[in-house]
């Protein structure tokens, strides 16, 4: 079970695909994807890669903590509401552009991870998961008692005075941006002595200690970082929405919808949520789209299912071990 | 007239504290014997209240009668979804957490096959004792609360006795507290598994009919009562069939105190604020052993 820093030192010597062509093949992408509303899709094709531009980003910042350093966290979803509500508050009371208060949403967001990490994150594994769930319900139930912020009624944003057109593209290449710049910024995580860091505290945490890693403050800043991106994300993506209510953005639902992707990509790489994200939103999309809401839900709990049975590590893995038999 | 409040509130507060306590006692098994974290633990409670919704309703059976029969069935159930769904992501890196997506998967799809078989309205099983009270002084208990307490307190008792008294109940217990041990002296892990979580699933079969007594259900109602399964777990202490029980009475204790004091919706805040602590005080649970 514990044996992936084995797997970590056979692997190293692994030869890396070309990393040029890669990364040339990668910034196509990107511009293809950044010039496609020039292409006057339909609208329904922007909000799907929207809602994937904002899996992706949820997904790959909650797996600072979840994936790297191994604390699964169900309350991924406060830090993305508290974002949101900063955004929907700041544009109700203050007149302030969302695209303005996203920032500052997701340095709140991160705030609130600092005071609630700091005593959450001592404790570990389920018990870690099921605090952070109770910490999603708590923050749930005040927002919906809490007047200032609308309660159970909710909060609107005031309409861009744009084309609906217009609006979508400017919301799609937004969070084309806000994916973009949570996945480089994981990767670069992940590829510095504070992601490595991360690792060796999953691996083992005394160990990490004992050879002078400092977990405590590192778990919390990862956990901060994480909340930032979150809260960065739903600041835009509630304005997107254009409503947003306590029983929407702190759906339990979401946090598990988050870890699938993530788990289901495989964790220890930031490519995995990222293919998770895709590949679940796409699917789910499709599904509804093609074969009908009804049975829909059924279909795509029967594919988490069969894919998990198959693949218990992950797609990324599973695809590794397939390329290079050990 | 006060004080009678008070102690319907704090009585009613604690027979469903321990319907509660049945429910989490299987989710605590299978967590504790098999590292599975069973999210769909209280889709097959809401089976098991479906089923015997319609037993009563098409057969005239009452549910008194018919929760042994639905409790073997659940247990055959259980252990085919062990067989087909668990026994595969135990094999994972990480079991508890490739548990919980793939129960997350089997939630999602009960849960629609429930709503698409019998819709989304919500329900209560009503035999003719549900609508009648047991007066005592100037009190007033419901004698469906009653009777579903009863009927907890039973399963618990029965599942204890189980554990502590047949030798496969043994044979669980010792997996439990050392799986590689266990496996050394000849235990057979992948049989004792599947009997842990085909009982983990019956027992949850019968609190959901428990608790059908009381309040209504329909198909996406799990998700509610998941949430108190585990705190419950969590704060018992998982595997603690006895921490399990005696923390379902207690946190139906403080939600009869806070209940007949504050609103309806901070009693559920302060609640899992006090949880909260205890979890970061005593992370092990109060009756941790």
């Amino acid at each position: 079970m514990r044996d992936s820093i084995l797997e970590l030192s056979t692997e190293a010597p692994r030869p890396r695909v070309n990393t040029s062509r890669a990364g040339l093949i990668a910034v196509i992408c990107l511009i293809l994807l950044a010039s496609l509303p020039l292409f006057r899709p339909p609208l329904f094709f922007l909000s799907l890669l929207i809602s994937i531009f904002l899996f992706v980003s949820l997904t790959e910042s909650w797996n600072l903590m979840g994936g790297y350093a191994g604390y699964i966290s169900l309350g991924h979803v406060v830090f993305f509401s508290i974002g949101a509500y900063t955004t929907a508050v700041g544009m109700n009371v203050f007149g302030a552009s969302p695209f303005l208060t996203a920032v500052p949403g997701g340095i709140i967001a991160g705030a609130v991870a600092a005071i609630v990490g700091y005593p959450v994150l001592r404790l570990k594994g389920a018990y870690f998961s099921i605090s952070s769930l109770l910490m999603a319900v708590i923050f749930q139930l005040v927002f919906l008692n809490w007047t200032f912020v609308g309660g159970s009624t909710g909060l609107w944003y005031k309409l861009m005075p744009v084309s609906i057109g217009a609006n979508r593209a400017i919301f799609y290449e937004v969070m084309l941006g806000i994916a973009l710049l949570t996945t480089l910024v994981v990767r670069h995580v992940e590829r510095s002595k504070f992601g490595a860091g991360l690792i060796t505290l999953r691996e083992d945490e005394d160990v990490a200690r004992t050879i002078g890693i400092n977990t405590a403050w590192l778990k919390l800043k990862a956990f901060i970082l994480g909340s930032f991106f979150a809260g960065l994300a739903g600041g835009i993506y509630g304005y997107y929405l254009s409503f947003i209510q306590p029983d929407i953005t702190f759906n339990i639902n979401t946090s598990l919808l988050i870890l699938m992707m993530a788990f289901f990509g495989g964790c220890m790489t930031w490519t995995g949520p990222l293919l998770g994200a895709v590949l679940l939103s796409l699917t789910n999309q499709l599904i509804v789209t093609f074969i009908g809401a009804e049975i829909s839900r059924i279909l795509y709990g029967l594919i988490l299912i069969l894919l998990m049975i198959f693949m218990p590590n992950g797609i990324v893995e599973f695809l590794r071990a397939r390329r290079s038999p050990r | 007239m006060e004080l009678t409040f008070l102690a319907e509130s704090v009585i009613s507060g604690v027979l469903l504290g321990g319907i509660y306590a049945l429910l989490s006692v299987g989710f605590g098994l299978t967590w504790g014997t098999m590292q599975v974290l069973n999210i769909s633990h209280a889709v097959f409670a809401v089976l098991g209240a479906y089923v015997a919704y319609w037993c009563f309703v098409k057969g005239g059976v009452d549910p008194l009668l018919s929760v042994p029969f639905l409790a073997f069935l659940l247990f055959l159930l259980g252990g085919a979804v062990y067989r087909v769904v668990i026994r595969p992501v135990t094999k994972a890196r990480d079991t508890v957490m490739g548990s919980m997506v793939v129960s997350f998967g089997l939630a999602i799809v009960v849960e629609n096959i429930m709503s698409g078989l019998w819709h989304p309205d919500p329900r209560i099983l009503k035999p003719s004792y549900t609508d009648t009270s047991l007066f005592i002084g100037e009190m007033v208990i419901g004698k469906g609360p009653l009777i579903g307490f009863a009927m907890a307190i039973v399963a618990i008792a029965l599942l204890y006795a189980f554990l502590h008294h047949t030798f496969t109940g043994k044979a669980v217990q010792a997996t439990w507290q050392n799986p590689t041990g266990a496996v050394l002296v000849g235990i057979n892990r992948d049989r004792v598994s599947l009997i842990t979580f085909g009982l983990s699933i019956a027992s949850a079969g019968v609190a959901g009919v428990a608790m059908a007594l009381i309040y209504s259900f329909y198909p996406s109602v799990h998700n509610d009562w998941t949430l108190y399964v585990f705190l419950l777990t969590i704060v018992g202490g998982v595997g603690s069939i006895i921490g399990t029980a005696l923390t379902g009475l207690l946190i139906g204790l403080i939600m009869g105190v806070c209940a007949a004091f504050l609103p309806f919706i901070w009693v559920n805040i302060l609640l899992f604020a006090l949880l909260l602590v205890i979890l970061l005080f005593k992370p092990e649970g109060i009756f941790g052993l």
